[in-house]
């Protein structure tokens, strides 16, 4: 498996404030990569910098073997809240991307119905974002993200806003969305189950300042329901996580 | 409920009728000369006698507002693009235009019939000014209140400037812009009638100084009327606009 995004020895500074202490860790092509902490861990910094929104400290990105210096050209972002654009129907802000990148949104318009059925978002191709629920919302965002195949799909606790029903059923569509597609995902969130769940690597990072303390291989197999959160293998796997982010709360 | 719906489209124009009517006989009762407040009969006698000069008044001062309604729409436009790209000149133009907006402008007007003389110019240069400012301010806002979120989106999906500002800004824009416009409309009408006012010889600023002149209350009025359904029309325009075209606002949504 080739290497999509390397992030090695990367530091990050806001004034005197160390936010990113030397993270390095790997994201392989087509692979699903959480990275996991509580808040203040730099996680949502570090995505800003692998996108080449922000600027690093020290150390270097690199996506499919270019450094990344500015922000990259075909990445998908989904971020906390769904940023859907008010005037524009459900079909037209997931095209929106395509129109962005300078592409006929026609030619992907047949794409995009496929993905708004795999999110079960059917039926809302001319809805406006205003009549659609938080949860709908953001699936439409997940489609969006996925329309163009970017290189990158960088989402950054997107279920964030959620309730935890509709936030354990949204992990399970995505799971749905990026198994038909198996673009490579770096996914930020705080909830160990999301991570296990959802990843093929698991990246622990604990706060003050954002240190990576552990990478977890989760070799379960797919695709996982809602019986895999009870099975003895995906129960240590959490538990291991919980201790990388424990050992990194206690070390301070 | 088509009928409750009819009732209340047809409540203010009850309500103005019934306003009329108590016009029509309390003046009369109350001994209130014609000269002083002509009755609603008067009026419209006088609008039929002097139909073709209140169109013609209309069109040119109708004329003059909208040429200088348009040109504020877009020098403001333009001028609130060039602040949200070029942040420094926000520093220098925005105390400028304040400063500028401070100044009553129909205390200048007569310096306008000075430099652009007695035509239609000045009448144009006077709505456009007094049209000016609400736009910019509100195109400013529309252009740069945009969630950074999506313009990192923009960006990361390949967006370059141009497209951003036609596809998001711009858009973004248009509840703003329309807005200002129903502030603007009315002020660039009262542009051309002070320009009509202070010099020339034609449109409805003039007509109604020309009824003031001959003490003629009911030609003045008429000229009222004109002018008023000009206005209802014109922010008539802009509200159907809105209701057709920006059903997606929260003031416009229909559940």
């Amino acid at each position: 498996m080739s290497t999509s995004l390397v992030v090695d020895n990367l530091s990050k500074t806001f004034g005197s404030t160390l936010a990113i202490d030397q993270a390095s860790f790997s994201v392989p092509e087509n692979s699903f990569v959480s990275i996991v902490g509580p808040s203040g861990c730099g996680k949502s910094t570090l995505l800003r910098i692998a996108a080449g929104l922000v600027r690093a400290s020290s150390g270097r990105i690199e996506l499919r073997g270019q450094e990344v210096t500015g922000p990259i050209r075909d990445v998908g972002m989904v971020f906390q809240s769904p940023v859907l654009l008010p005037w524009r129907t459900t079909l037209g802000n997931i095209l929106f991307v395509a129109e962005m990148g300078g592409l006929r949104a026609a030619d992907y318009e047949g794409r995009a119905r496929e993905l708004m059925a795999l999110a079960g978002l059917s039926g809302f191709e001319d809805s406006r974002p205003f009549e659609l629920s938080g949860g709908m919302q953001q699936r439409a965002a997940i489609c969006r993200a996925m329309l163009l195949k970017p290189s990158l799909i960088l989402m950054d606790e997107p279920f964030g806003a959620l309730d935890v029903i509709t936030r354990e059923r949204m992990g399970f569509a995505l799971q749905t969305l990026w198994e038909e597609s198996r673009n490579t995902v770096l996914f930020v969130t705080h909830s160990i189950t999301e991570a296990v769940l959802l990843s093929d690597i698991v990246v622990v990072m604990s706060p003050r300042p954002g240190r990576i303390h552990d990478i977890v291989e989760i070799d379960l197999p797919r695709s996982r329901t809602t019986a895999a959160l009870r099975d003895p293998r995906f129960v240590a796997f959490a538990a291991r996580v919980r201790e990388g982010i424990e050992a990194g709360e206690t070390e301070y | 409920m088509a009928e409750t719906s009819l009732l209340a489209r047809l409540r203010p124009l009850l309500f103005l009728a019934s306003l009329l009517l108590a016009w029509e006989v309390g003046a009369p009762l109350l001994g209130i000369p014609g000269y002083v407040l002509p009755l609603p009969s008067a009026i419209a006698a006088r609008f039929a006698e002097t139909a073709s000069l209140q169109l013609h008044g209309l069109f040119m001062t109708g004329m003059t507002t909208l040429i200088g309604l348009v040109l504020a729409l877009v020098f403001g436009v333009l001028l609130a693009l060039v602040v949200v790209y070029v942040p420094v000149l926000r520093s220098i133009v925005m105390p400028l235009l304040a400063a500028f907006n401070s100044i009553p402008k129909i205390a200048v007007a007569p310096l306008f019939v000075i430099w652009f003389g007695l035509g239609v110019e000045s009448k144009i240069i006077l709505a456009f000014l007094l049209a000016l400012f609400p736009i910019f301010v509100n195109s400013l806002t529309g252009l740069g209140e945009i969630e950074a979120d999506v313009i990192d989106l923009s960006t990361l999906a390949g967006g370059t400037r141009w497209r951003i500002f036609t596809k998001v800004r711009l858009m973004n824009a248009v509840p703003y812009i329309t807005d200002a416009l129903k502030v603007a409309f009315p002020l660039a009408l009262v542009g051309s009638i002070v320009g009509e006012f202070i010099g020339g010889n034609s449109g409805i600023g003039h007509l109604i100084l020309f009824g003031q002149f001959n003490m003629d209350t009911p030609l003045v009025f008429a000229a009222l009327v004109s002018i008023t359904v000009f206005t209802t029309l014109g922010i008539g325009a802009v509200s159907l606009f809105e209701r057709t075209a920006l059903t997606w606002r929260p003031s416009q949504r229909r559940r």
